[in-house]
């Protein structure tokens, strides 16, 4: 049922090699002797592509560098390497005017639905406000169709009863359909949705959820969610990318690595989401200590200080994604590519 | 606290978008200041009407009417000039209000250009204008109007210039830290994705938001500068052709007023000033007050303002045999209400539930629901304006309720201790961390040495998982796990009975989580401790909790042990809240959500506080209230639909 669409259809965003590096901050010590900063690698070399109806889930924890990604993507951040691909045409360096041409193709939605709403502001304006911004309506009929239009995508209708309020007189729900709804205004094709739902009450989580889904499969907008949340994930992307230190460690399609994650670190992750199911409680695989800074990435597979099997050769050899299967590739040192006869033993733990 | 401020953030947001006059008004001081002020304008509008003679008219004056004392003919007397001190006053409004306000609206529109710019682009700019602004401020400014003024003539526009000019600093301070602040929030953010320019920003979402506050600082700005013309007037460099307040002090005090014995030539400026000057500094504190709410005092704050009701009747027997099998903390028809502008709002209804040593009992819900204002309650720790009315809290049992704040000081902390949601809130910042964990174990056994204290800490902390190597660092050097380990380090320290930890692992990664929630099982399997978890995660009940209570609306609707809540959830509550988490082990189960949202507290239902959210309601539930029924095997539901006797109804549909 879930079949990859990169197949059928071209990829409407591609992110090609992406690196972004920030300066980092200088001890006192190192300032006097002139040493430069090491650069913080939020952003390693990451590689996807995302169609038309798809919905593409990167995945990681805080200071993965999954945001960063998604301030690359948006055009917020100027990549240090690599580019952003938007319809066959490179995001980076841009003209202005080109830039903002870029905007109206794609378009962001914000965690906080609370704080990302002007609260002074009118929902009608809310929404009409891309349309301002990018000269887009022809008249004020107009852009109160297009607003009218927006706002029923969303599921907020009959439009009317929501223009004229403000959004402290919406629920966190409603809210977050608005701001859906200004985010579709201009007509996107692609919508980088950045933990959505993560400041939701569970109980109106799955209504946000479906919204993104059905503008994905019902109207063939790309959707890149950035999230922590793998059990959400686990109902609502097509393909997942995990991210870990700047880099995705696994990749490809949503069932087939929740089913058989490849990637220790994606299997310890997965280990620990805790399942709403008391008869199932679980031996969680608790990984010890916490990310590493990303100004001191550790030499090798940037994993190796905290993976349950790493062995010496994970120390100095820094692994690249290899296919594992059908739309299915991890990073790895010890899982076996496709087509190799064999398994190696320390693969199949845990 | 934070399900308190969520459930009153809807209420303030809602009174500060409307009814903004009305509750300025509400407060004696912007009444009286409006009130003030409103007079003041009103007679330098009508001067012609009111002043009974004209000021330009005094043609022909002898001797006899200079300062003449008041009299029927002239209410106030006469002048040095021999006119009327009462018109004067009142045809010197108009001047005074008129510089007053011209001058603020100078300062305004300056000083907020200035911050606004400076705080909006930041870098060189910020930096050039900032220090500018500095130099000005430290210009004395009455020094610089009175070298400016006597060189540029004391004509009424110069005045006002000289004042405005120089009197926009603080106003320019004020605006940049608020448009710093603004600035950082997520709604700028948006705008500038969506490709809106900085003109664009500044003007639909920054300015909006500082605009009230510049409001109150103009308002306090008038004061200030008609304190400045008076000042000016009054040592001879006030406009001569126009009459004002201070130029009425000043040709008064340099033409013999004084030795006259004239004080109805001195006296009635004087009062006209201070009037407008406490006017507008009334109104304009009131304007603070109304527009900057500083209402978040933190939780941590002692509470004074508990008051405890006896449950009615039977409050006496309180006294309990402690058996090995009674429960260790039991909460009955605990209630909590809150203050409001509207009357008491009641935040926590009867809420009772029992823990039983070594037990873990997760307390779930909604946002807003009760939960936190639940724990908050039976510890007594109610941020101001909230207080227990009812209910009991039987702690081995004690009555938590009925003791005296200091001996619940000792239990508090010592016996049950409180694990907060936001860790970095609740550690000092600018103390090492080692340090706060030994001033608990300090505070709470003073008869410890410091040397001892140290020691102890330090295997606490090695214990949570905080290796010596940290212990000197300070809050800020540490992740958000590791400060939630401090945290839960300094509720061990004095080895509780029981460990309240409310959301611990909310704003954690799920690695990170699976840490602390790992932790706190260990430790309490170890030290045979309690815990209290409040939590909205379904899934961490399911995998740590013995028992789960269920709250919605301030109310207990379910209270069952753990697999036979997930198994067979009794009431609709509970079973929509299980349909709408996620389970990674069953992706393909369809994800529902419940319509509608919690109640607010102003506005209960009055039957069941679900029924209309409830897709099983039917139409007794919007009238009766359902008490907490017994089903027996430790179970409990306040659901209409498990009344003994209840046959199955048609279910309403919506």
């Amino acid at each position: 049922m879930l079949e990859p669409r990169s197949a059928t259809r071209p990829a409407v965003l591609v992110a090609e090699d992406l690196v972004m590096h920030f300066a980092g901050r200088r001890s006192m010590a190192d300032a006097l002797r002139r040493r430069p900063a090491a650069p913080v690698q939020a952003v390693a070399g990451v590689s996807f592509q995302v169609s038309p109806g798809e919905v593409l889930a990167i995945v990681g924890e805080s200071g993965c560098g999954k945001t960063t990604t998604a301030n690359l993507l948006m055009g917020l951040l100027t990549p240090t390497a690599g580019r952003v691909v938007l319809d066959g045409r490179p995001v980076g360096g841009r003209s202005r005017a080109e830039l903002a041409s870029m905007r109206r193709e794609m378009q962001m939605i914000f965690q906080d639905p609370y704080e990302s709403l002007n609260p002074r502001m009118r929902i009608a304006d809310v929404v009409a406000e891309p349309l301002r911004v990018h000269h887009v309506a022809t008249s004020p009929a107009d852009e109160a169709e297009r607003v009218a239009r927006a706002l029923t995508r969303a599921g907020l209708a009959p439009a009317e009863v929501y223009l004229h309020r403000y959004p402290f007189e919406l629920s966190g729900g409603q809210r977050q359909r608005v701001v859906v709804a200004s985010a579709l205004a201009l007509e996107p094709r692609v919508l980088i949705a950045d933990e959505p739902v993560s400041m939701l009450d569970v109980s109106i989580r799955a209504e946000i959820l479906n919204l993104l889904r059905g503008l994905a499969t019902e109207q063939g907008i790309a959707v890149v969610m950035i999230t922590h949340d793998l059990s959400t994930v686990a109902a609502y992307a097509d393909r997942i990318a995990v991210m870990y230190l700047g880099r995705i460690v696994e990749t490809g399609h949503a069932r087939r690595i929740l089913a058989d994650p490849q990637h220790p670190y994606t299997r310890a992750l997965l280990s620990v989401v805790p399942v709403p199911d008391p008869s199932a409680r679980r031996r969680p695989q608790v990984l010890a200590g916490e990310t590493p800074d990303p100004a001191r990435v550790p030499s090798g597979c940037r994993f190796h200080t905290r993976c349950p099997v790493a062995i010496e050769r994970c120390r100095t050899i820094d692994p690249a994604l290899v296919t594992v299967g059908d739309d299915h590739a991890a990073a790895c040192l010890l899982v076996t590519p496709s087509g190799a006869p064999g398994v190696p033993p320390a693969a199949r733990r845990g | 606290m934070t399900a308190v401020v969520q459930a009153t953030a809807p209420i303030v947001t809602g009174m500060v978008q409307s009814g903004f006059l009305v509750r300025l008004v509400r407060r004696p001081m912007g009444a009286i200041g409006l009130g003030m002020l409103v007079i003041a304008v009103v007679v330098a509008v009508l001067a012609p009407v009111l002043a009974p003679y004209d000021p330009d008219a005094n043609v022909h004056v002898g001797i006899e009417d200079v300062y003449q004392t008041p009299s029927a003919a002239h209410l106030l007397g006469t002048d040095d000039g021999g006119n009327d001190v009462l018109s004067a006053l009142i045809f010197g409004a108009r001047v005074s209000l008129v510089v007053g306000f011209a001058a603020s609206l100078m300062t305004i529109l300056i000083g907020g250009t200035i911050g606004l710019v400076a705080g909006y682009r930041g870098g060189w700019l910020s930096t050039v204008l900032m220090r500018f602004t500095d130099f000005v401020l430290v210009i004395p400014d009455l020094a610089l109007q009175i070298v400016i003024v006597a060189i540029l003539g004391p004509s009424l526009l110069n005045i006002i210039l000289v004042i405005g000019g120089l009197g926009w600093t603080s106003t320019a301070r004020l605006v940049r830290s608020q448009t710093l602040s603004v600035r950082e929030r997520m709604f700028v953010t948006r705008a500038r994705a969506i490709g809106a320019g900085d003109l664009h920003i500044v003007w639909r979402h920054v300015l909006p938001q500082i605009l009230p506050l510049m409001l109150a600082t103009m308002v306090l700005a008038v004061s200030l500068a008609i304190l400045a013309e008076s000042s000016l007037a009054f040592i001879g460099l006030g406009d001569p052709t126009v009459i004002s307040w201070g130029q009425m002090l000043n040709f008064a005090f340099s033409l013999g007023a004084v030795s006259a014995g004239a004080w109805w030539a001195l006296l009635p400026p004087g009062f006209a000033i201070v009037w407008v000057v406490l006017g507008t500094t009334l109104l304009g504190t009131a304007l603070e007050d109304v527009l900057n709410p500083r209402l978040k005092r933190h939780h941590l704050e002692r509470d004074r303002s508990v008051r405890v009701a006896e449950p009615e009747g039977m409050g006496w027997l309180r006294v309990e045999p402690v058996r090995a099998d009674a429960p260790l903390l039991r909460v009955r028809g605990l209630t909590v209400e809150f203050d409001s502008p509207a009357g008491p709002l009641r935040a926590v209804h009867d809420a009772s539930f029992e823990l039983r040593r070594g037990e873990t009992l997760g307390l779930v819900g909604e946002s807003a629901c009760g939960k936190t204002t639940t724990v908050l309650g039976l510890l007594r720790l109610l941020p101001p304006g909230g207080r227990v009315t009812a209910g009991q809290v039987l702690f081995d049992g004690e009555d938590l309720m009925a003791l005296p704040e200091r001996d619940l000081r000792a239990v508090r902390g010592k016996r049950l201790a409180i694990v907060f949601q936001g860790a970095m809130n609740a550690l000092n910042p600018v103390r090492r961390v080692g340090d706060q964990v030994a001033e608990v174990i300090r505070i709470h056994e003073p008869e410890v040495g410091a040397r001892v204290a140290d020691r102890r800490a330090r295997v606490l902390l090695e214990r949570v998982g905080i290796g010596g190597g940290r212990y000197a660092d300070y809050p800020h050097q540490y992740s958000g796990g590791m400060r939630q380990r401090a945290m839960i380090a300094m509720a061990l320290a004095c080895r509780p009975d029981v460990i309240v930890a409310d959301e611990p692992t909310t704003a954690l990664d799920v690695m990170i989580q699976a840490q602390i929630l790992e932790l706190l099982a260990g430790l309490a399997r170890e030290f045979g401790m309690a815990t209290i978890l409040v939590t909205h995660d379904l899934g961490v009940v399911a995998q740590v909790c013995d028992r789960v209570v269920v709250m919605y609306g301030g109310r207990v609707v379910e209270d069952a042990p753990t697999l036979r809540l997930f198994a067979d959830p009794q009431h609709p509550y509970t079973r929509l809240l299980l349909a709408s988490f996620p389970d990674l082990l069953h992706p393909e189960r369809p994800l529902q959500s419940i319509p509608g949202s919690p109640p607010r507290l102003d506005a209960m239902p009055p039957g069941c506080p679900f029924a209309p959210r409830c897709p099983a309601a039917f139409d007794r539930c919007s009238t009766v209230k359902p008490p907490a029924y017994d089903l027996g095997d430790g179970r409990r539901a306040a659901c209409l639909l498990v009344e003994p006797g209840h046959r199955a109804p048609e279910p309403i549909h919506a």
